[in-house]
């Protein structure tokens, strides 16, 4: 550029700034047309009582609704699963409301399938589409062609599908989630005959072990969990709680805990076990509890004879002191409670290990005890092998056996490639979503009948795990819907009536909402008349319906015929000398299981562990690193048996050499701009088929190897690299 | 010599300009903000000095809430087609369902937090701080909001001038 040109351009620039400080800073002010219901005061928030659907755990919430616009979110003080605590997941549900890519009314597919090509409809229209396809089968005979995928639903929408599919005469309902606690239902009922999920009552602890349960950032109830550890930490005067972790990798929980040991993936029952007979074999252990539960503790000994410390020792790659250590203090410290999670149950022997670790519970005699572990109050009944029912539906879907698919949710995105869903599902001929974004489901699907943001949305949310009382939260339109959507439990009911009566007799109500004024009706029952519509309001106000009635539920007792606990040796996929290193795949805080990853808050928010924004990454220990030639930010090539993707380094200290880790939730096709293309999703890594195994879920048995392409990672972080893990303090 | 001289004239030249911008500063410059030009002719003279219309009724708001609220433009409508009051511009926007974009006169910036019903149960009059609207056209703001002007009163009036009174 020439030094006059230079001149002129900057004097431009110059004189165009000083210009437009004369221009008045004057806002404008915009009326209403019509001026605003009664009971809305510009200027003056209103605050709704609701509940938050975003994970399972179900907290209360309040929501602060200024002219008629949802403006905050809180927890809801008197809700008792989350105490008027909420995590930045349900912070962030304002943002699905708001969403600019949300779906604004019915979509009908226009390019080929896949291509994300739409066209607008009318409700008429959508639901004309979908009944449809709907007498086509009833008038073929053929009703057990529609299949309905959902996440596990509970409640009043968990009725009104089950309703739906039965009146309809089709047996395929699979209630999938990647993250749901099948296995720990699964290990209860073997053991205790009893399905409800476990309440672990941390607040009154005074000895807590974790084998693998991230509690803090997503394990059955974080917020609940999170605030009874605030508790047992320094809630009590006198006493600090004890804490220690088990597990491969350093999550947040476990960074919070007193000791970390990292065991080796899929060892953490033989452990438990191995802990369970130094306990026996010191007497340690509770006598009361072996009387309760009609156990003899030489017989168990002689059954846990096996795990002597040497071999447990060798499996599980921990010092023999350190492990007579941590089963003293764990038996000497009453109460104490073990906690199984996903880390462990997620290996292919994890049912039997998470057995093992709830026989810890009762050898120190915490089953039923304060400070120990109850059966949860919210009775739940629900599938105990929902991965064997998506694996069935995905035989009938290739078999060409499906014609019309149901689905809510992001299936396509949260299930693992290797299932064979995605490629089962594109050949099912009509494929309906209900999702309020063209998330990775939505792409592929042939109707679009967008749902209610959690926000504009009627239901009743019974949340999981979060104590001995009956709870259930109720969720209520806190802002008249912002586009033209439709609650997926009012498109059922109508699509029923559409059917025809024999179809619409189990469904006698108007709409879901008078429904779900009539199962909250039954679940108030003799106790009060829920004749008038000021009870109604008055669970509205409230948030819902909270019991602290104590009505003593059957507590756990062993069974009988249970067996003693044998996890088998675990199995992984992937050959040790082609791939070397275990891959873990871990709920990212932010994301769950990726229905997190449209929302920008929590794209920006930092992993507490990392602090990486907006992408995914590999953790891996120091040392593999350096003998691999990999520094912190490159870009490396993660391949397993089934797939391979590239993602950039973080190099982390707090995961085993034999280890590497990836956050679940991105990786998206579609899911609106903010997720869209960003990052990768480690679910195409994970083998479901492990030589010699069922299929399970055991999404963190496969192995992998990894291999640096270039320094180019591109990784964002917000703090130093190594700022919030001091890797001195760190020894593994 | 030469040289002194152009030293003079720099001197005297940015002395100039420094003045300049000063007086730009301090000198109420702003009228275009202080009056600005509305969509509309509306008058507050005529509404709430001739016809004696209570500054309330359709700042309604004012008394029960930290803003004071403008009339939807449906309100209007009250009056206006009827006892003769046609107003082509009015109907217009009714018509096409648009709100009048009124320019403001009076903002406060984000970080002051100045509660209307707070001032109002307190027993001050709109005309302390919006002047006497029944009497100045077009409406002028008169006082600059700033935070001394703000204390000034407090002070007077013996309420708190914590920090946190205001910004909150």
């Amino acid at each position: 550029m020439k030094r006059r040109t230079f001149l002129q351009l900057g004097a431009m620039t110059a004189a165009t700034a000083v210009l437009d400080g004369c221009r008045p800073a004057n806002e404008k002010l915009i009326p209403y047309l019509v001026p605003p219901d009664e009971g809305v005061t510009p200027g003056k928030a209103n605050y709704y009582a609701s509940a938050c659907r975003f994970c399972p755990a179900g907290c209360g919430i309040l929501v602060r609704v200024s002219e008629g616009r949802a403006k905050k979110i809180e927890g809801n003080p008197d809700h008792p699963v989350n105490r008027g605590k909420l995590c930045a997941r349900g912070q962030s549900i304002l943002q699905e409301l708001y969403h600019p890519d949300r779906v604004p009314q019915p979509l009908k597919r226009s390019g080929p399938q896949g291509s994300g090509k739409f066209t607008p409809i009318s409700w008429e229209e959508g639901l004309a589409i979908l009944t449809e396809q709907l007498k086509t089968l009833q008038r073929e005979q053929a009703t057990d062609w529609l299949a309905l995928v959902t996440p596990q639903l509970r409640g009043t929408l968990a009725e009104v599908a089950a309703s739906f599919m039965r009146s309809f005469g089709s047996p395929h309902h699979v209630s999938f989630d990647l993250l749901s606690p099948d296995w720990l239902k699964l290990a209860n009922s073997r053991s205790f005959g009893n399905q409800s999920l476990p309440w672990y009552d941390l607040a009154e602890t005074r000895y807590l072990i974790s084998f693998g349960a991230d509690f803090v950032e997503s394990h059955l109830s974080p917020v609940h969990y999170g605030h009874a550890f605030g508790q047992m930490r320094q809630g009590r005067d006198t006493v600090r709680g004890h804490f220690t972790y088990v597990g491969g990798r350093m999550s947040l929980t476990a960074a919070s805990a007193d000791r970390w040991l990292p065991a080796r993936p899929g060892s953490e029952g033989a452990l438990a076990l191995g802990m369970a007979r130094l306990l026996l074999a010191d007497s340690l252990y509770d006598n009361a509890a072996f009387a309760a539960n009609g156990l003899r503790p030489e017989t168990l000994l002689k059954a846990l004879e096996r795990y002597d410390l040497p071999m447990v020792a060798q499996l599980s790659g921990l010092s023999q002191d350190v492990i007579v250590e941590v089963a003293r203090e764990f038996a000497t410290t009453r109460p104490a409670v073990a906690m199984a999670g996903e880390t462990v149950a997620f290996q292919t022997n994890g049912a039997e290990s998470v057995r093992a670790i709830q026989l810890l519970n009762l050898l120190s005699g915490s089953l039923n005890r304060p400070g120990g572990v109850y059966p949860d109050g919210g009775a739940m009944a629900g599938p105990e092998n929902s991965f064997g029912d998506l694996l069935s539906l995905v035989e009938v879907m290739r078999r060409d056996r499906i014609r019309v698919a149901l689905i809510h949710g992001d299936p396509v995105h949260a299930i693992p490639q290797t299932t064979g869903f995605r490629e089962a599902l594109a050949r099912v001929p009509f494929i309906v979503s209900f999702s309020t974004i063209l998330d990775d489901t939505a792409m592929q699907a042939d109707l679009v009948l967008p749902d209610h943001a959690c926000l504009e949305s009627w239901g009743d949310v019974v949340p999981l795990s979060s104590g001995r009382d009956k709870a259930i939260g109720l969720m209520q339109p806190v802002v008249t819907p912002v586009f033209d959507t439709r609650q997926f439990p009012d498109v059922l009911l109508a699509t029923a009536k559409r059917l025809g009566s024999r179809m619409a007799a189990p469904f006698p109500h108007e709409s879901y909402l008078e429904m779900l004024k009539g199962t909250m009706a039954k679940r108030l029952g003799a106790r009060s008349g829920f004749d008038s519509e000021t009870t109604w309001v008055d669970l509205l106000r409230r948030g819902g319906l909270f019991e602290t009635s104590r009505e003593q539920g059957k507590g756990y007792r062993w069974v009988a015929a249970a067996t003693v606990p044998a996890p088998a040796e675990p199995r992984f996929a992937g050959d040790e000398k082609e791939f070397p290193l275990h891959l873990q795949v871990y709920t990212s805080p932010a994301f769950h299981d990726g229905r997190g990853a449209p929302l920008p808050w929590l794209q920006q928010l930092p992993d507490p562990m990392s602090t990486v924004v907006w992408d995914s990454w590999v953790e891996i220990n120091p040392k593999t690193a350096a003998g691999l030639g990999i520094k912190f930010g490159d870009l490396v090539e993660v391949t397993s048996p089934p797939g391979s993707i590239r993602l950039p380094a973080v190099i982390y200290p707090g995961i085993r050499p034999d280890m590497v880790a990836i956050p679940l939730g991105q990786g998206h096709q579609g899911g609106g701009r903010y997720a869209m293309g960003r990052g990768v999703n480690p679910l195409d890594l994970v083998a479901v088929k492990i030589d010699g195994e069922q299929p399970q879920p055991a999404w963190n048995a496969t192995r992998v190897r990894v291999t640096r392409i270039s320094e180019k990672g591109k990784l964002v972080t917000v703090g130093h690299p190594e700022g919030s893990f001091r890797s001195e303090l760190i020894e593994i | 010599m030469k040289k002194s001289w152009l030293i003079g004239g720099f001197v005297v030249a940015v002395g100039a300009i420094v003045t300049g911008v000063a007086m730009l500063y301090s000198l109420p410059l702003d009228f275009s903000e202080r009056a600005p030009v509305q969509p509309l002719m509306f008058s507050h003279k005529l509404h709430a000095g001739v016809d004696g219309i209570h500054c309330l009724f359709c700042h309604r708001y004012a008394a029960k809430s930290p803003v004071a609220g403008l009339p939807a433009v449906s309100f209007c409508m009250t009056c206006h087609p009827r006892f003769g009051l046609e107003i082509k511009e009015l109907e217009a926007y009714v018509r096409d369902r648009k709100p009048i974009p009124w320019v403001r006169v009076y903002s406060l910036p984000d970080h002051v937090y100045f509660p209307h019903m707070m001032h109002i149960r307190a027993g001050l009059v709109c005309a302390t701080c919006h002047g006497d609207v029944t009497a100045i056209e077009p409406l002028t703001r008169f006082v600059d909001l700033k935070m001394g002007w703000c204390l000034g009163c407090h002070r007077q009036k013996k309420v708190s001038i914590d920090c946190w009174t205001c910004h909150v």
